[in-house]
Order: structure tokens, then sequence, then C-alpha cells
């Protein structure tokens, strides 16, 4: 299957040629842009851990930008945005994963865990399996949004009874097809079923957060307007209590208003383009 | 392989598999740098018969990226009038003229492969310049206002000893990739690797410590990701020490001794090599990431 052409947002690729024009614009600052677009960073993550450059666990965004160099992610950014424009219809799905990261990062700073990037990066990447079966199973996915809306049930759910197999399942391995390391393969693929995990369980129980969360704020849409239970193992994992949860939350909306007009900034962006 | 021309490049296609090349074909050229970035290929052919400014630039990408531009490219160029063709503009290592004959092209493409082994005094781990380049590279600095800068990583041993040379070989071609890529992106100069955890770059004066400060920053962030979290989160890892006891390391550190070349009693790599062996002991005094400069008079 041909992976490499995947939709990316084109405000988010014309705002970074501007950067990669000006000659002062950092690699943090590319870095910060290219992390807020699930499929950039998963390209970028790709091209990083590929066996021909030899490095094997690189799984963040700036570590990614550092090891390739401005000029080659100049070229992927620049080789990839003219074959593949977003639908409007997926916008929903860009914010979800935006504010996951959004969410899983909050979650890690407050538990003081050692690696919030690399969970932040998890988080975004955690539904690319739903931009894969979106465009390679069209007409079966607009059945299944379409079914999600009547019958109840949850997109995972109808997924696995329709497709026989998932988007978390798709994403793991997308992910372990592009040799991305296993602490965001374990999180993408297990985010709905956090005991399965059989490592990173930590990350994978912020990720599993992170989604539930978005989702109960409601911003961007996931594909289904169902808030999934928390589970009980990942609570236990984190060591959540309720009162921290509750100030997770508070800190959450107040950035999700930052998330927003960023989202909008970018889509306005799209608009003066074309 | 590119051609705009699917006809021609599919018989070229046929013919090269014939003599048991595997041959990747493209005809839209927006795709061939992602290609060739995640898996690169022994060798470039590349139909220049219609000129234009993407083939430039695919072709100026790859040599302008020390990692890629050993790659050979051979141009496939028109045979009516060689003298018009921008060569400047077009960095080739070979051509063949169109109408193409084969047995020419294959030629080239085997001489192009072999020179490339022969010449290559590259290192194999991080494809960077060896020894004979670098030790030319200094040459040409002396009585310019130029650093020469000596980079090593600070008790690497222990770290190759704990987690084995699969782990140490990939701190060793992150260090060469991220330091050729702050040489790169100050504005040039010259990346090479000595061997071991000993590099060299050189640039203008004027600019050397702030690609030292660039090099020691990314170093840092990455160095992170080269430990299991267990190790990372202390802060330290245990390893043997030369007498054999355990010991307690911190995460791993570069150091780094800027030589300025343009001082009077510098006349040759000697003397180089020397006044670094010098700076490089106050700059591992500290234990932590830093560069030393050498600032007695000039």
């Amino acid at each position: 299957m041909d992976t490499r052409t995947l939709p990316t947002l084109p405000g988010i690729v014309t705002k970074l040629n501007s950067l990669a024009d000006n000659e002062k614009s950092s690699i943090q600052e590319m870095a910060r842009l290219v992390s807020s677009d699930q499929v950039l960073s998963a390209r970028i993550l790709r091209l990083a851990n590929s066996p021909s450059y030899g490095f094997y666990r690189v799984a963040t965004i700036s570590n990614a930008m550092i090891l390739l160099g401005v000029d080659v992610v100049k070229s992927l950014i620049l080789s990839s945005s003219i074959f593949e424009i977003m639908e409007k219809s997926a916008l929903g799905l860009w914010e979800h994963s935006l504010g996951a990261g959004v969410a899983a990062n909050i979650i890690a700073k407050r538990l003081s865990l050692p690696d919030c990037e690399e969970i932040a990066t998890a988080a975004l990447l955690h539904d690319i399996g739903k931009v894969i079966v979106r465009l390679k199973l069209q007409d079966e996915y607009d059945v299944l949004l379409a079914k999600t809306a009547e019958s109840g049930s949850t997109l995972h759910e109808l997924e696995r009874e329709m497709l026989g197999t998932d988007h978390s399942e798709v994403g793991g391995w997308l992910g372990k097809n592009w040799f991305l390391p296993e602490k965001l393969v374990v999180p993408i693929t297990f985010h709905h079923n956090v005991a399965g995990a059989f490592c990173h369980q930590v990350k994978t129980a912020v990720v599993h957060f992170a989604d539930v969360l978005i989702k109960a704020s409601g911003f961007g849409f996931s594909g289904d307007p169902f808030v999934p239970a928390l589970q009980p193992v990942a609570w236990n994992m984190l060591g959540m209590t309720e009162p921290l949860l509750a100030e997770i939350v508070e800190e959450l909306e107040e950035k999700l208003v930052d998330t927003k007009n960023f989202s909008l900034e970018i889509q306005s962006t799209d608009e003066t383009k074309t | 392989m590119y051609s705009h021309d699917p006809g021609f490049g599919s018989t070229l296609e046929i013919r090269l598999q014939s003599r048991a090349y595997q041959v990747l074909t493209h005809h839209k050229l927006a795709q061939i740098l992602g290609f060739i970035y995640s898996d690169p290929p022994d060798l470039i052919i590349i139909d220049i018969s219609s000129p234009n400014k993407e083939i430039k630039s695919l072709i100026q990408s790859l040599k302008s990226d020390i990692y890629f531009s050993a790659i050979p490219v051979i141009g496939l160029i028109s045979a009516s009038d060689p003298d018009q063709f921008p060569w400047d503009d077009y960095q080739l290592d070979d051509f063949v003229f169109l109408p193409i004959k084969y047995s020419e092209l294959f030629i080239r493409i085997e001489l192009s492969i072999r020179r490339i082994q022969r010449v290559f005094d590259n290192n194999p781990l991080t494809r960077l310049p060896g020894n004979t380049s670098v030790q030319n590279a200094i040459a040409d600095a002396i009585g310019k206002p130029m650093g020469v800068c000596y980079l090593d990583i600070n008790n690497f041993k222990p770290y190759n000893d704990t987690y084995g040379f699969t782990r140490g070989d990939e701190v060793l071609r992150m260090l060469g990739r991220l330091m050729s890529n702050a040489v790169k992106e100050a504005g040039g100069g010259f990346a090479g690797h000595i061997g071991g955890d000993d590099f060299v770059f050189i640039v203008p004066l004027e600019r050397a410590e702030t690609v030292c400060s660039t090099i020691i920053d990314n170093f840092t962030t990455i160095a992170l990701d080269l430990f299991d979290d267990g190790d990372r989160d202390n802060g330290y890892y245990v390893a043997l020490n030369r007498k054999g006891q355990q010991e307690r390391f911190p995460l791993l550190s570069i150091a780094i001794s800027i030589v300025p070349t343009d001082q009077a009693k510098i006349h040759h790599c000697g003397k180089v090599v020397e006044m670094a062996a010098e700076l490089k002991i106050i700059a591992k005094k500290s234990g932590k990431s830093c560069y030393v400069l050498d600032k007695r008079k000039r």
C-alpha cells in the first residue's frame, strides 16, 4: 500500500514554506509548526528512523529535525505539498489530534513525567490510523461515519465489526512499517486498550487519558460524538486523583482557547492562499 | 532513474534490469527527493534532454548534502550541442548522450560505482570525510581567520561497554549528522570524522562559537534519547571504569577545542593538533559539554 501521499493541511505547508524561505527562522520554530500536524510529524519521524540513516529511536520532532537538518526537512515539505490537500471534512480529526497532543502534554507535565514531548507526539499521532482508513477505504469510511451517528455504536466498535480491524491497529501497523520507535507505536496501538500495552504502559495511559479528555471537551471531531470511559487500569497506573484530574481539565480548557485560535489561523491561511 | 518520457523510461528500466540492476523509475520530479532520502540508491540516472529548474534544484539539493553528495549522478543529455549544455548548473558525475548507446551507459554505470569505492575516504559509519580530507582541510585553513574545532565525547568508552557497539555507533552517527547540519546551516564549512569519537569541523572564526553552542545544545537534547528510561531519569549510568570498578558516569557530553588558524606560530597541521590537545584538557575538566577557544596572544 502506498502511504507516501497522506493529506496535509495546506495552511501548515504554506506557513512552513515561508519559515523555510526565511533564513533567520530557527529549527525550533519549524519543529513547533510541524508538531501541530499529525501527518507531517509522522512523515518526518519516518524519515529520521529510516534504516538508511542508522538512527533507531527518534521519537520527537525536535530530535528528528536536528538530525535531518533544515534542508532535508524543507525538501520534504516542498515535495509533499503539491499532491495532497486535506479535505475540509477532515479538519475535525486534525483538531482532535492536535488537541490530544496538547492534553497529553498537560497531563505528562502535571505528573512530572520525564518525556513530555515524546508522549505529546504519541498523542498527536494516536489516530493516524484513521487518516489511513479514511484514505484507503473512502466509501467504507463514509458508511462507518453515517452508521455511528444512527446506531449509537462507537467508531472503534463499528470498525472492528465492519472492517475486521480498527484504526489503532492500522496506526500501529503503519508505525511499525515506518520504523517508528516502540514508545510511539505502543501508545498508538493500545490507546483504546491500555491493559494490552506490553511496555510503555505509562505513556499509553497518558495518551488514552488525552484522547478521552479531548473528546469530553468537545474540541475537534474524532469521528463519533461518544466519550469513552476512562479505563481504571490507566487511572491506577498514573496514580490519578479526582482533584488532580479537575486541575488538568481546567488547564486544558484554558489551553484550548489558544489551540482553537491557532487552528483558525491555519485555516485562514488556507483561504487566503486558495 | 528519472525520465519525463514514460516510454523511454520503461525501455531503459528493462535494459537495466536485464543487467541485474534494481531499478526504480520516476516520472514525477516532486517525489524523487523523498524516495532518495528514505532509501538512498547506489546511483542516479536523470534524463536531462529538456533541462529545467526542478531538475537543477533536485541535483543541487543532493550535492549540497554531504550524506547524499557521494551518490553518483549520470545525466542523459542531448548530443546535438553539448557545448551549450549548462555544465556549471548541473553537478553531474558523468553523462551519456541521447539517443542512448546502451553499451556505453552500462560502462559508465560500472565506472561510476567503482570510482566511488576507490576514492572514498569518507568514514563508512558517518559518511563524513575521513582523515586524509581532514588533513587537507586543516592545511587549507592555516593562515586564514578560521577556527579548527576538535570535538570528542566525554566518557564514550563506558557508554560503549554498557550499551553495546550498535548503540555506540548510533551515537556517533547522530553526532556526525547534527555536527554537519550545524556547520551547513550556519553558512557552511568543513565537517569531518577522524575516527572513533573524534570529529573535526572548520568554520570561519567569527562563527565558531555560535556553531559550537548549537552543536552542544542539539547534542544535549539528543543525548537524553540515547539512554534507557531509568538511567536518563537518574541523570547517570553505572559502568566499569578503567580500573574495572563500578562507577557512576554522567550522561554523555561533548568537549570542543577551537584552534584559530590565523596565529603566527601555526605553520602546519601538527601544531594545530598539539594546541587542540592542550585545550582539550581544559575542556574536559568540567565534565559537562563545553567548548574552549584558544585566546592566547596571536
